[in-house]
């Protein structure tokens, strides 16, 4: 129970940290680094939350796929990005405002009371959910990677080639 | 367990952090970190709101699942707009490309 | 083993899947030719569309015809059929097909032609899918299913800088939206315990973590509307897109942003009306409206460019459109889905008929179109038709869409009479722009812009009718002219024209059938 506390609130801690870090970064790269830890402890939460295959999607798709992906933009497209231009002016009606809202929805938070414990659910409890009942949103998120699949092939080749071909038929 | 009124708070917290960057930042692949820092907030609510559900239905961790296959798709297209307008004009400072007003 | 029964209802979504893989297969085929991909798109989308019309069944649709009887308004896990929502099936599905037919005479492109068609099929499926969901979270990922698309779609000529700069604002304002809209989904889902759309209409266990929600989903999808505080992309983006994409935006991507307001909030703006809230979300969608409205016409007054000016006065008009919302009855909301029908044909049209302009020579700029009334009729007739119809002169469909606006404001009396009054105020601002530009195509040294109107109108019809009439007095220019701008083009054109006088005169059958799908909307949530 207190250990529990404990590790959350470091992690917390580590999570807040990490993404301002990331958005106060002077280097591109440098944001991609604190991101990458920030999805890290965003992972453990859901762990601490008895949510293991959350975790581990979270780990597998944030702080694996999504981290390279924007690593390889950065990479690609690299000509002036390395620049300081990352650390630009910080508006002080932004910062105010951003206050307000982390002071709202804080607020908003401590209103919120439940009486339930706390509780994890099996990877069997969760597939049959999502697959079953709520089979719909598996197809409509099938369409939006469709339409993405279409879309970015389309923008990133150069012209027509065969390879880019067969690999949208597939 | 964890209290929900602190999950919550945090959450909310790393969405103000999103607000902020989406509000300063004029470069492309910092916005996109903003977005997603949002998009994180957001699956740490359902997750949490799952976990203290009454009626014990694993619903918001599916939701969950879905949300971060979504958040892959939309940075995978994200990027390929990028590479494409790289193409042409070589950068991607948002500031140099137009004038984003937010 | 699926009985076919329960396969029928979901035939319009089905066809669009089958015309998406047809247009991959010719792709592949090597097939990339606009009048093979656009005329299978668009034969596709026409029989999608004519299969809505078989599910709207009798007349003013009592029965979805299709459904097995206990479907119609009752949720089928995340699907929710209504009458309403196969209405706007059948908008979306005219201004995709009107957007297909239109692109057949755009410049070949061997390379964007496959791609343009495939995803203008998978944005209007996302539309379809926005029109029968009956759940939260398939509705923002039907949405979004649109969404992509639609980003590819405005930078799909990749080689135009300005396209895609505009399809990169436009990603990360999506991409935005989306992600505050699933945020604000995150907080209902946790005030309610489900994220079903009829259970919208009760009182949930914590109304403050709901109305937070609500509201950060109507910034998500005001982004998508373009109401005005977030409508600052909306003009940079229909500027830069090719102008058929623009078309399909403005009458096409909007039309489902608002239909999702409708689906999400009217159960929701009548709960807070009664759970002591004091009209929170009344006041806030009332407030959206006005703002949208004049922020939209003050802006358009000061355009000089033909497409910017559309985008504002397709802003204003999103404005219009949502008095429906916060005024929130049955005659309100049918009066805002009459405007989104005349919507579809006037600013659709109106888009395609700066492409074609924009193929015989005439520039931007609102002062290019000087004279042009006199050296291509039927192109300034129809385009005049939709200008006076988005003013909402007598005897067009925009007038009577923006009367039963305003007159159903005025009957929920009180504080809602102040919406009317507004956007009677805007109307009459509106007008300004308008009779600037019909003073340019017809009288270029005049400046009286009353008689512009009433010369216009004559003009108008009497142009109009030696078009459709067989006994022209002279067929040779109406032939060149046709010619001259693309044979497709300019029939969705004159089509949109015809229809909007059409349906002007006679609103009768239309109007009643509105009443009739709004009322069961209404009822049910």
């Amino acid at each position: 129970m207190n250990v529990d506390a404990l590790l959350f609130a470091l992690v917390a801690g580590a999570g807040i940290v990490t993404a301002l870090g990331a958005l106060m970064a002077r280097e591109v790269v440098h944001t991609i680094m604190w991101i990458a830890v920030f999805f890290i402890t965003l992972a453990l939460t859901y762990f601490l939350l008895l949510a293991a295959f959350l975790g581990v999607l979270q780990l597998a798709v944030y702080a694996g796929a999504v981290t390279i992906l924007l690593l390889f933009a950065v990479m690609v497209v690299r000509k002036r990005i390395f620049s300081r231009e990352a650390a630009i002016g910080i508006g002080a009606p932004a910062v105010a405002l951003t206050f307000l809202v982390a002071y709202l929805m804080l607020e908003m938070a401590t209103s919120v009371y439940t009486s339930e414990p706390g509780q994890g659910y099996s990877v069997a409890d969760l597939s049959r959910n999502l697959f079953t009942l709520n089979g719909a949103w598996v197809l409509a998120l099938g369409l939006v990677m469709l339409s993405a699949l279409v879309g970015a092939i389309y923008l990133a080749h150069e012209s027509r080639g065969k390879a880019i071909r067969s690999e949208e038929g597939a | 367990m964890i209290p929900l009124d602190e999950l919550l708070g945090f959450s909310g917290v790393l969405f103000a952090i999103g607000i902020f960057g989406v509000l300063t930042r004029r470069n492309f692949i910092l916005l996109l970190v903003s977005i997603e820092i949002i998009m994180n907030a957001a699956i740490l609510n359902f997750i949490a709101f799952a976990a203290y559900s009454p009626s014990g239905s694993p619903s918001g961790q599916s939701i969950a699942v879905i949300l971060i296959g979504l958040a892959a798709t939309e940075i995978a297209v994200g990027l390929a707009i990028v590479l494409a307008l790289n193409r042409i004009i070589g950068s991607v400072n948002v500031a140099q490309a137009m004038e984003l007003k937010l | 083993m699926v009985a076919l029964p329960y396969l029928l209802p979901y035939l319009p979504e089905l066809t669009l899947l089958v015309a998406t893989f047809v247009v991959f297969l010719l792709d592949v085929a090597g097939e990339h030719r606009r009048t093979t991909l656009g005329g299978v798109s668009a034969f596709f989308l026409i029989v999608a569309f004519v299969e809505v019309l078989a599910d709207l069944g009798t007349w003013p649709f009592h029965a979805l015809s299709t459904l097995p009887a206990s479907w119609n308004g009752t949720a089928q896990g995340p699907i929710l059929f209504t009458s309403l929502g196969i209405v706007f099936q059948g908008i979306f599905l005219a201004i995709a097909a009107l957007v297909a037919i239109a692109s057949l005479s755009e410049a070949e492109d061997p390379d964007g032609t496959p791609t343009f068609y495939a995803l203008l099929l998978l944005a209007s499926l996302g539309m379809l899918l926005v029109a029968i969901s009956g759940d939260l979270i398939l509705l923002l990922l039907a949405v979004e299913v649109t969404g992509i698309s639609t980003y590819v779609l405005v930078g799909y000529t990749r080689k135009d800088r300005r396209a895609l700069e505009a399809a990169m604002k436009f990603y990360i304002i999506g991409a935005f939206s989306t992600t505050i809209s699933f945020f604000g989904a995150s907080l209902v889902f946790g005030a309610y315990g489900t994220t079903s759309l009829l259970a919208f209409s009760q009182v949930p266990s914590d109304p403050s973590l709901a109305l937070v929600g609500f509201a950060m989903i109507a910034v998500g999808l005001g982004f998508k509307v373009t109401l005005v505080p977030f409508h600052m992309w909306a003009v940079d983006v229909y500027d830069g897109a090719p102008a058929v994409v623009s078309a399909y935006l403005s009458a096409g991507s909007k039309k489902m942003g608002l239909f999702a307001l409708f689906a999400i909030f009217v159960g929701a703006v009548r709960v807070f009306d009664t759970a002591g809230n004091g009209y929170a979300l009344a006041i806030m969608m009332g407030g959206l409206a006005i703002a949208t409205m004049t922020v939209g016409n003050v802006l358009a007054l000061q355009q000089q460019t033909m497409k910017r000016m559309l985008a504002y006065s397709s802003i204003s008009q999103a404005g219009y459109m949502l008095i429906g919302l916060a005024v929130n009855t049955t005659p309100s909301l049918s009066a805002a889905t009459l405007q989104m029908v005349a919507n579809v044909l006037m600013k659709g049209g109106a888009f395609v008929a700066v492409a074609a302009a924009a193929a015989i020579g005439v520039g931007p700029l609102i002062t290019d179109w000087k004279g042009l009334g006199h050296r291509r009729p039927i192109l300034s007739a129809s385009f005049a038709i939709m200008l006076l119809s988005m003013a909402g002169i007598p005897l067009t469909l925009g007038f009577v869409g923006k009367f039963y606006l305003f007159f159903s404001a005025i009957l929920a009396g009180g504080l809602f009479a102040i919406l009317a009054i507004v956007g009677l105020l805007n109307s009459a601002i509106s007008v300004f722009y308008y009779a600037r530009i019909l003073k340019h195509i017809y009288m270029p040294e005049e400046t009286g812009s009353p008689d512009a109107h009433g010369g216009t109108r004559s003009l108008a019809s009497s142009t109009l009718g030696s078009s459709t009439s067989p006994t022209d007095p002279q067929p040779s220019v109406a032939i060149s002219e046709f010619r001259a701008m693309g044979y497709a083009r300019m029939g969705v054109i004159v089509a949109c024209a015809v229809l909007l006088i059409a349906l002007g005169i006679y609103p009768t059958p239309i109007v009643t059938a509105l009443n009739a799908a709004a009322h069961q909307f209404v009822a049910l949530h």
